[in-house]
């Protein structure tokens, strides 16, 4: 039995929809992707906050011509980083994002966050979104590379690493390193100097550049 | 018995142990990490996407066993590579950090190294006679050129002839090119700076592989930069993918993993060594191994750890150690005084293809070109220019299809540049061992008592002054500056801890790397270094093991030790 004989027909209807280029995801649907990217899976998320996680990855990285964040199953992949990688303190500053987030639609629209449709998710984060990552005067503290390393201090340093990551772990997705960049494991050679042309795209990978 | 015991299998023991081998003595070395074989024990197959957690190790294990080593360039692919920092400890007093940035395993830090490649300057030879700091090196640059080229054919250094006097031109394979980018920061700066140089790095990576490569199994350099994670193709330098083969394809090698060396035997009738006494880190279990010639490659501070602790009646103050100069004069670079700009008049139409493991470098200029402003010697930078790739902006507000669009679109050129500075070599910045702490194998553990002093703190200051001037002359606007050196240790360059010299009440080894009191004991590590320069010193290590490694097998077939 293939995967794709257990799909049902909403699924492949909400799926060629994505490839048809749709601009986000709704709230439903969010629901349903967030279910099926964690079946079977240890999770850490419940479904409640994984539909809200899908919800802000989406309007952060939606479906373009490429795919989006739930294209390249970045809710999943997030809910994998804070069961294996965040420390307990972590696991706090982000969920506590999301809830601000979420939070936020509550006192705004009424709705939580995921219930709300794309343009309105949109319409509240981008705002969200430019008062969080406002400079602030830096209090931490950091010394040496770490502190060259670490950018400037914001004003909701929570919703910096939920972005952050959020980000991250597209960018560093097959879907991503093939339709929105480039990435060559192994270029075979250094070139210098190549001409930019209409059809260059920037470089990804684990490294800084 | 062997002929040779090699204590460690990093970058000196590595070199050690094939120069000696290609003598035809029969050689053994320890090492006290795991076995790592080439090619299987790497991770460098990884995909981004296959890498875990987003190539983050996990933040608990960060804080429960990392705490030093998080500091410098770990990450998951790499984690394997870095020791455990609760599981070997080390004490500072308060106040006076030290990063004593490690890794136990076969190869040790080759692996990871930065592999940078530069030649120490006559004049750098001469700096302590000079200035009067530390005890004068035995030998000069003369001495030491052949075995620079001797070193550099084998491993393979990509690098351009410049004909600096400060940084001595090599044996070098085809550079790795300057991209547009850092060819316009170059005409800037040597147009405002007409004696200063920006040039491209040299690395011991095979640009263009030579036979004598391929038949060790290493081929070109796939611009990958993924050296950290060990490299497949043999196409930078290590032990596992260079030195340790080439020792083997002689017959003539034995390795063992596991073993910690505890201390070295003195037999006070002959004044000679005669072997080593270990621990098996798993077991516990204790062996002696025994040699007509011991060379210690266990990095400098591992090195003056088992100096300090082969105390004999004889030597109570440790093995060679009569001079009371074992464990001091610890040195370390000058480290992450760096200086970020963006170019908006780079050439937008420019760019690259492949990533490069190397970047530019500007060789001293304080000192030898132009003064110092109230210190000594001097610092180099490296770098790089490149084009800000999807993260730049990442961090500005921008949500949706727009911030897409801006990761896909190519950044501005980015440069960064990092000074590395000398320091100078005091002896009261010291190794001893704790009296009363023990690992968990029951060896003392060390003290490490260091800090920067005026003259790094004056030199720290025109770093980062220089830095930015010569972002700006370029057409940059610098972004970020450096506020103060990292902790010493944090440039992983330590070294100092059994200084060569000519006089034996001041210095350890005399100028075959031979300890003045043990005629058959070599050093030949960073412990060895009399001064630290400001150029990357593996190479160094490596020129100082080729030449006593030719000495030793000459005084062994001679009978004299």
């Amino acid at each position: 039995m293939t995967a794709l004989s257990l799909m049902d027909r909403r699924t492949l209807i909400e799926r060629a929809a994505w490839l048809l280029g749709a601009a986000a995801v709704p709230g439903e649907a969010l629901a349903r992707v967030a279910r099926g990217t964690a079946r079977g899976a240890r999770r850490f998320l419940t479904p409640a906050r994984l539909t809200l996680l899908s919800a802000v990855a989406d309007t952060i990285i939606p479906q373009t011509d490429t795919p989006g964040a739930l294209g390249a199953h970045v809710p999943a992949k997030f809910d994998a980083l804070l069961l294996n990688w965040a420390s307990p303190q972590r696991k706090v500053e982000l969920v506590g994002a999301l809830t601000k987030i979420n939070d936020a639609a509550m006192a705004q629209e009424k709705k939580g966050f995921a219930a709300l449709t794309p343009d309105q998710r949109k319409a509240l984060l981008t705002p969200y979104d430019i008062a969080a990552l406002k400079s602030v005067p830096d209090t931490r503290g950091l010394k040496g590379m770490v502190a060259m390393m670490a950018g400037p201090a914001v004003a909701d340093p929570g919703y910096a690493k939920l972005r952050e990551l959020i980000i991250l772990l597209y960018y560093y997705s097959e879907e991503a390193l093939t339709t929105e960049l480039v990435y060559e494991h192994s270029p075979g050679g250094w070139t210098p100097s190549v001409k930019v042309t209409p059809e260059t795209r920037n470089t990804g990978g684990l490294g800084m550049f | 018995m062997f002929d040779a015991i090699v204590v460690g299998s990093g970058m000196s023991g590595g070199m050690s142990a094939k120069e000696l081998c290609e003598r035809g003595l029969k050689v053994l070395v320890i090492e006290r990490g795991r076995n790592m074989v080439h090619g299987e024990s790497y991770t460098d197959g990884l995909r981004p996407w296959e890498v875990p957690n987003a190539g983050m190790v996990p933040e608990e294990d960060l804080a429960r066993h990392y705490k030093i080593q998080k500091d410098s360039f770990i990450t998951a692919p790499t984690q394997q590579y870095w020791v455990k920092d609760d599981e070997n400890p080390y004490e500072t007093p308060v106040g006076k950090p030290f990063a004593w940035i490690r890794g136990y395993h076969l190869g040790g830090r080759s692996i990871m190294w930065g592999r940078q490649s530069y030649r120490l300057s006559a004049q750098d030879f001469e700096a302590n006679a000079t200035d009067g700091h530390g005890s004068d090196w035995p030998i000069r640059y003369d001495d030491l050129a052949p075995w620079y080229s001797h070193v550099e054919k084998f491993i393979g250094v990509a690098g351009s002839k410049e004909g600096l006097p400060q940084l001595p031109d090599g044996e070098f394979l085809p550079a790795f090119g300057l991209n547009d980018g850092e060819l316009m920061f170059k005409a800037g700066v040597e147009k405002a700076f007409p004696t200063r140089k920006v040039i491209p790095g040299r690395t011991a990576n095979l640009s263009v592989a030579q036979p004598h490569h391929e038949e060790l199994g290493r081929t070109s350099c796939q611009a990958r930069s993924l050296c950290d994670r060990g490299c497949s193709y043999g196409a930078y330098h290590s032990s596992l993918s260079s030195s340790l083969p080439a020792a083997e394809r002689t017959g003539n090698l034995t390795i063992i993993t596991d073993q910690i060396v505890h201390s070295v035997i003195h037999d006070p009738k002959t004044g000679k060594v005669t072997g080593v006494r270990t621990i098996d880190q798993n077991t516990r279990a204790g062996k002696t191994f025994e040699a007509k010639v011991v060379f210690l490659n266990a990095s400098t501070i591992g090195t003056a750890q088992i100096l300090l602790n082969s105390k004999s009646e004889a030597m109570p103050r440790g093995l060679a150690n009569g001079s009371d100069m074992v464990g001091r004069n610890l040195m370390d670079h000058l480290f992450a005084l760096s200086v970020a700009g963006i170019f908006p008049g780079g050439p937008q139409d420019s760019f690259y293809h492949g990533r490069r493991p190397n970047g530019l470098y500007i060789p001293r200029f304080r000192n030898v070109t132009e003064a110092g402003d109230g210190f000594v010697r001097g610092y180099g930078y490296q770098g790089g220019v490149s084009r800000m790739g999807w993260r730049a902006g990442m961090g500005q507000p921008g949500i949706g299809a727009e911030l897409k669009a801006r990761a896909r679109k190519l950044g501005p050129w980015f440069s960064y540049i990092s000074g590395f500075g000398e320091m100078l070599p005091n002896p009261d910045n010291r190794v001893t061992l704790s009296p009363t702490k023990k690992d968990q194998w029951g060896i003392p553990v060390v003290e490490v008592n260091c800090q920067h002093g005026p003259n790094e703190r004056a030199m720290s200051k025109q770093i980062l002054e220089d830095g930015q001037a010569m972002m700006k002359a370029a057409g940059g606007i610098v972004i970020s500056v450096a506020k103060e050196p990292g902790d010493p240790g944090l440039a992983i360059h330590e070294m100092g801890t059994a200084c060569m010299g000519k006089d034996p009440k001041t210095s350890v080894l005399n100028k075959y790397n031979q300890a003045h009191e043990v005629p058959n004991l070599f050093i030949t590590d960073g412990a060895a270094m009399a001064s630290s320069g400001c150029q990357n010193p593996s190479l160094t290590y490596m020129a100082l093991s080729a030449r006593a490694a030719h000495h030793a097998s000459e005084f062994l077939k001679a009978g004299t030790i």
